[in-house]
């Protein structure tokens, strides 16, 4: 009887697995498992068996019917997902089209000062911005520039009917907040500066700056050299190098004018760096104590360093974009070049 | 943990209050979880005595009792429910006029008799959670006495969370200790001293410890002459009080002992421990690993089958308790107990951890061992149990201290150097500072040396260090051998920097003003967000063209800064309007052949008589709101796609409910046109733009068959709007709610707006919403009229609503709208 039942489960086990439809599993569960079955059949001739021997043989086909059952359920699903899947590949191409939400994109110029602002932030710095329109001692005077200084000039500088000006750089901001905060201070000052240069490849009228100060105590030019390195990394990557070389700015002694290695022939020599290997960035220096004392705080308690960068330059030479007024074009084709940098 | 104020000042003056002491904890490291405050009891609760205590017919558990007080006045007739209440029982009474709590104890008639009191349980006075019983105090308590000075009322109880890496604060001396160090207070903890033991040799025991690995150090005591009893009630208003039910003298000796040292004890049944063979001389304690699936009956009337890896106290035969987790009920403390074999030792932590963890059991014991407890403190806890034995219990002591401890632990001392503390905690602490502090903690300056990081145990060892040998000058101190947890020079450092206040350690950076964050904020959102509904972001020079300005209706001469050297004519002005060169960047790209146009600019304008350079955004739409798709044909950009932008915008925002009604601007369609009012102030505007206007900036709408879209944005308003907006979370309803759908015909000058007011107006409080979902004109409805579809979503924050409300509601909605609007119904 055991050897009967064995021979009945295989064959069920086959059938089952040859089942192609749902309508088959109906059968096949019909004709193993119900009231006519072999198995129920089995069930019928314990009687036959010497008494001991009834509940395990009754076991056995219990399991027997068990694994039968799970078989079934098993094999319905798997008919069940096949014709799911048979049903949504007709007629189905997934090569066609999707139907995008047509992002916008940001301005360039606009993705370089967010990168900008985000470098710094993460590096504790505030941001902090001020008026574009300004006077002559946020401008001039209180970043020690001489009175006869020819970027005083109407060919230099934009000047309003108001006696007002265009600031000529963020660094009005730095005065601005020394005037009302005390030291330890972290900014950078990104904003709209003016110049009266007429618009040509590398000049524009209207252009950004972002303008970093740091003042504290014990501040000196290895913390320029830090923080000037560490931006030029996450601007331009890790293999940047950056160094300040001598210059001069009337608000910062010593001064000096921050260069980095050149991003296209990464210091070899090219058309871009002009085969020098470097790129100038902008200006730099230690606050001059001249600008402090203007502003009340203690050259002898603080010092502190200060640089100046072009928004438009940095965003020209990461994007290999040859010409500044481009980028005041507001060519949608040219901005939607930008649709994949995100801010 | 739980401690009692009135407990830890019998170990170190408290004299502030438990605000102050909540501080003082918190600030020394211990934090507290919870205070309660147990107030003093009224004069009129007062010890009593059960003289006569009676069933009362006609009820199931009230018993009728006569009550002294004490007084000499006649017993009092009290009505009690307390099953435990009998006869001779000296109990507590509250009298009439007595208040406990919320409740004011009067003269009453209970079952038709008189009873003038309340016999009191613990829980009823305020004292613990326990209400099985009345309270049972010793019977020699005097009589009428006032219940405040027994349970030493008022007092507060503290529930402290003790941080894993501070064993020794895990009893009330440690916490003392702490204490009296980070306040400069005298401590009282008194060594306890030797009591000499009596020479038996019919008492004795065999100990050995088969894995000193995992018990470091074992001792027994053996205590004779034990009249085990209830204890004092001092003894268990102090274990009450820190949340331990007290049992008898001896386990509740124990427990006590635990509270004030930290370190765990356990007490056996001398007589019920055996022997390791029939013959033996005295019983044995080994301390072994269980066998593998040895059992084990614990107290908690659990039984566990142990493994090879749990530590067990056995005696010759069996586990008698699971090593530094709990006790076994064979040889469990029992009425019957008169010799005991008291246990003092300490165990590998990882082991107890693991035995606690494994079989899924808990204790205060455990809970101390897992913390690690040195063993150094295990011979001065045994004392102080002992000395208490002896006191309340009437032990007799037997011989001396059984004292298995095969590695003393060597006394470490660390070196720390003054420059390395003002490096970490950021200021100078003076050298008579650090001393004293660490002094107070139980530390011992040794001497001044060299530095080196590893410990040593001799004074010897340590290095001179004298100016002209390359070393860093340290102070070398010895540590007490209960702090663990002080092992490195850093470890120090952090016991100083806590002890004097983490509140010296001074701020390098002052919080900083400068940003305004959420400027920053808005402005990126607002641009992010235009970008993600796809608008191109143009950027253009910050000046205006007098001309175009003109073209627009705009006066050029009124509220703008002139500029004495532009560059041309047409960037004379500083700008106070975006909007005609994102007209001239429409214009370029148009004439590239662009049909489909999102252009936008976030800039800075410049009025004259603003102080201020208010930030603003301007953006042109113009063509099929998606380019088209196969599947999806395009449709022209329509008002109610811009309005949705800009809603969008506002809830993004967190800027909700605004007014909103047209705004004449001299450029803009005076019907297609809206604008949103925050506070009265116009914060954002759309509008079709005139074909007429369109024309002279070069972009002809009729040709396009375009309308062109302007949105404007006054940036600089929302920021200072949405500036101190906060958001609370409204509990989410707990009853659904019901929708009914209305179709009816209306005048079409009557405004969508008008209609919502009104339905909303019916009951603002059960209309939760009220929705538009279809709007139709044509065939079957007449001229000038419109017919609109509504969804009232309906809510009752309080029940559910039925239907009859729902019936009614939506009745009035229907007359008021029939009033107002003359609607038909459809
Ligand atoms: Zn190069």
């Amino acid at each position: 009887m055991e050897a009967e039942l064995n021979r009945f489960a295989e064959e069920a086990a086959e059938k089952i697995a040859q089942c192609r439809t749902p309508n088959d599993i109906l059968n096949a569960r019909a004709q193993f498992l119900g009231k006519k079955s072999m198995l129920n059949g089995l069930f019928a001739r314990l009687r036959e068996l010497p008494a001991e021997q009834r509940p395990a043989f009754g076991q056995l086909i219990n399991t027997a019917r068990g694994k039968l059952e799970s078989l079934l359920a098993s094999r319905e699903q798997e008919i069940k997902s096949a014709a799911w899947e048979a049903q949504a590949a007709v007629d189905f191409d997934s090569s066609m089209p999707g139907y995008s939400w047509q992002r916008g994109s940001f301005h360039p110029v606009s993705i370089i000062r967010r990168q900008i602002e985000d470098v710094f932030l993460g590096m504790g710095f505030e941001i902090a911005e001020g008026p574009e329109i300004e006077d002559e001692f946020h401008n001039f005077d209180a970043l020690n520039t001489p009175d006869d200084h020819p970027s005083r000039n109407l060919a230099d500088t934009f000047y309003l009917e108001s006696g007002k000006l265009l600031r000529t750089q963020t660094s009005t901001v730095q005065i601005r907040v020394m005037e009302s905060f005390k030291p330890p201070i972290r900014i950078i000052s990104p904003g709209r500066c003016y110049r009266n240069d007429k618009p040509d490849p590398s000049h524009s009228p209207v252009f950004q700056q972002v303008e970093a100060l740091v003042v504290d105590r014990g501040i000196s030019m290895s913390d320029l050299q830090d923080t000037l390195q560490n931006f030029a990394r996450a601007m331009f990557g890790p293999q940047v190098k950056s160094r300040i070389r001598p210059h001069f700015f009337p608000f910062t002694e010593p001064s000096a004018e921050m260069d980095i290695s050149c991003v296209n022939c990464s210091g070899a020599g090219c058309r871009v760096c002009k085969n020098s290997g470097w790129l100038e960035m902008g200006g730099a220096g230690m606050v001059d104590p001249a600008v402090f004392k203007m502003v009340g705080i203690d050259p002898e308690i603080y010092t502190g360093f200060a640089f100046g960068l072009g928004i438009e330059r940095i965003a020209m030479l990461k994007y290999d974009i040859p010409d500044m007024r481009i980028l005041f074009e507001n060519d949608i084709r040219m901005l939607a070049q930008f649709k994949g940098e995100s801010l | 943990m739980i401690i009692s104020r009135n407990w830890l000042a019998k170990y170190v003056p408290l004299e502030m209050d438990d605000d102050a002491l909540n501080q003082a904890l918190t600030f020394s490291g211990i934090e507290v979880e919870a205070i309660d405050h147990i107030p003093a009891l009224p004069p009129e609760v007062v010890t009593a005595r059960i003289i006569s205590a009676e069933k009362l017919e006609d009820s199931e558990h009230l018993t009728l009792c006569m009550v002294d007080i004490g007084d000499g006045s006649e017993p009092r007739q009290v009505v009690c429910g307390a099953p435990n209440c009998s006869a001779g029982m000296v109990s507590v009474l509250a009298l009439p006029g007595a208040v406990l709590g919320e409740l004011t104890i009067k003269s009453a008639r209970l079952r038709g008799v008189e009873s003038h009191g309340m016999l009191c349980s613990e829980r009823e006075l305020g004292i613990s959670e326990d209400h099985a019983g009345i309270i049972r105090l010793p019977e020699d308590t005097p009589l009428g006495k006032s219940v405040n000075e027994l349970y030493e009322l008022p007092d507060t109880i503290f529930e402290v969370e003790i941080t894993p890496n501070r064993p020794d604060l895990l009893g009330y001396e440690g916490i003392a200790r702490d204490l009296s160090a980070a306040l400069n207070l005298p401590l009282y903890i008194k060594e306890p001293q030797p009591v000499p033991g009596v020479d038996s040799d019919a008492i004795g025991l065999s100990l050995s410890i088969v894995e000193p690995q995992l018990c470091p150090r074992y001792t027994a005591r053996l205590l004779a002459d034990i009249k085990l009893a209830d204890s004092p009630l001092w003894l268990k208003t102090a274990l009450i009080k820190s949340g331990m039910r007290p049992i008898n003298n001896v386990v509740d000796i124990t427990n006590y002992v635990m509270l004030e040292t930290g370190h765990p004890l356990h007490a056996f049944d001398y007589d019920l421990l055996q022997g390791e063979t029939e013959d033996a001389a005295h019983p044995s304690i080994i301390v072994r690993r269980a066998k593998d699936k040895e059992k084990f009956m614990a107290l908690d009337g659990n039984e566990y089958e142990l493994d090879g890896q749990d530590l067990v106290i056995a005696d010759g035969k069996n586990a008698g308790a699971l090593a530094g987790v709990i006790g076994g009920k064979q040889t469990a403390i029992s009425d019957a107990t008169k010799r005991v074999v008291l246990e003092s030792a300490a165990f590998q932590p990882q082991t107890v951890r693991r035995s606690s963890y494994n079989h899924k059991v808990s204790t205060d014991s455990s809970y101390r061992f897992e913390r690690h407890q040195s063993p150094e403190m295990a011979a001065r806890t045994s004392l102080r149990a002992t000395q208490l034995l002896v006191e309340l219990a009437g032990a007799m002591v037997i011989g001396d201290l059984y004292d298995a401890y095969p590695q003393p632990v060597q006394r470490w001392m660390v070196a720390l150097r003054k420059s390395r503390i003002s490096l970490l905690i950021g200021y100078e602490m003076a050298e008579a500072k650090v001393k004293e502090y660490l002094g107070n903690l139980g530390l011992e300056y040794v001497k001044d040396g060299a530095w080196q990081e590893e410990l040593l145990h001799d004074a010897s060892e340590i290095k001179e260090c004298d100016i002209s040998s390359k070393c860093e000058a340290a102070m070398w101190f010895a540590i007490p051998p209960k702090r663990v947890d002080l092992l490195r020079e850093v470890d120090l450092i952090e016991e100083l920097a806590r002890l004097d206040g983490y509140h010296k350690v001074p701020v390098k950076t002052p919080p900083s003003i400068i940003m305004d964050k959420h400027a920053y904020r808005i402005r990126n959102q607002v641009l992010d967000y235009l970008v993600g509904i796809g608008f191109y972001e143009t950027l253009n020079y910050s000046f205006n063209d007098p001309a175009q300005l003109q073209l627009l209706g705009i006066d050029p001469q009124e509220n703008t800064h002139k500029l004495i050297n532009p560059q041309s004519g047409n960037q004379a002005l500083m700008r106070i309007s975006l909007l005609p060169q994102l007209l001239d960047n429409l214009r370029y790209n148009l004439n590239h052949g662009e049909r489909n146009l999102k252009l936008m600019e976030l800039a800075r304008l410049y009025p004259a008589d603003q102080n201020v350079e208010p930030l603003h955004c301007t953006a042109l739409v113009t063509g099929q709101l998606r380019a088209g798709h196969w599947q999806n044909p395009g449709r022209q950009i329509n008002f109610f796609d811009i309005k949705g932008m800009v809603t969008g915008l506002l809830e993004l925002l967190d800027l909700p409910g605004t007014k909103m009604e047209p705004l004449a601007k001299s450029w803009l369609s005076q019907t297609r046109n809206l604008a949103w009012f925050i506070e009265d102030k116009p914060v954002a505007q759309i509008g079709a733009l005139q074909p007429a206007i369109a024309d002279k900036f070069g972009i002809d709408l009729s040709q396009l068959r375009q309308e062109l879209w302007v949105i404007e944005l006054d940036v600089h308003l929302l920021t200072e709007i949405s500036r101190n907006r906060k958001r609370t979370f409204v509990p989410l309803p707990r009853f659904p709610s019901v929708s009914r759908d209305l179709s009816f015909v209306v005048a079409n000058h009557i405004s969508w707006e008008h209609i919502y007011r009104l339905v909303k107006g019916v009951d603002e409080y059960l209309i939760s919403n009220v929705e538009i979902f279809d709007e139709y004109r044509g065939k079957q409805v007449p001229e000038g009229l419109r017919s609109l579809s509504l969804r009232l979503i309906l809510q009752d924050k309080e029940k559910t609503l039925t239907d009859n409300r729902i019936d009614a509601l939506v009745d009035s909605v229907i007359k008021e709208l029939a009033e107002e609007c003359k609607i038909q119904l459809r």
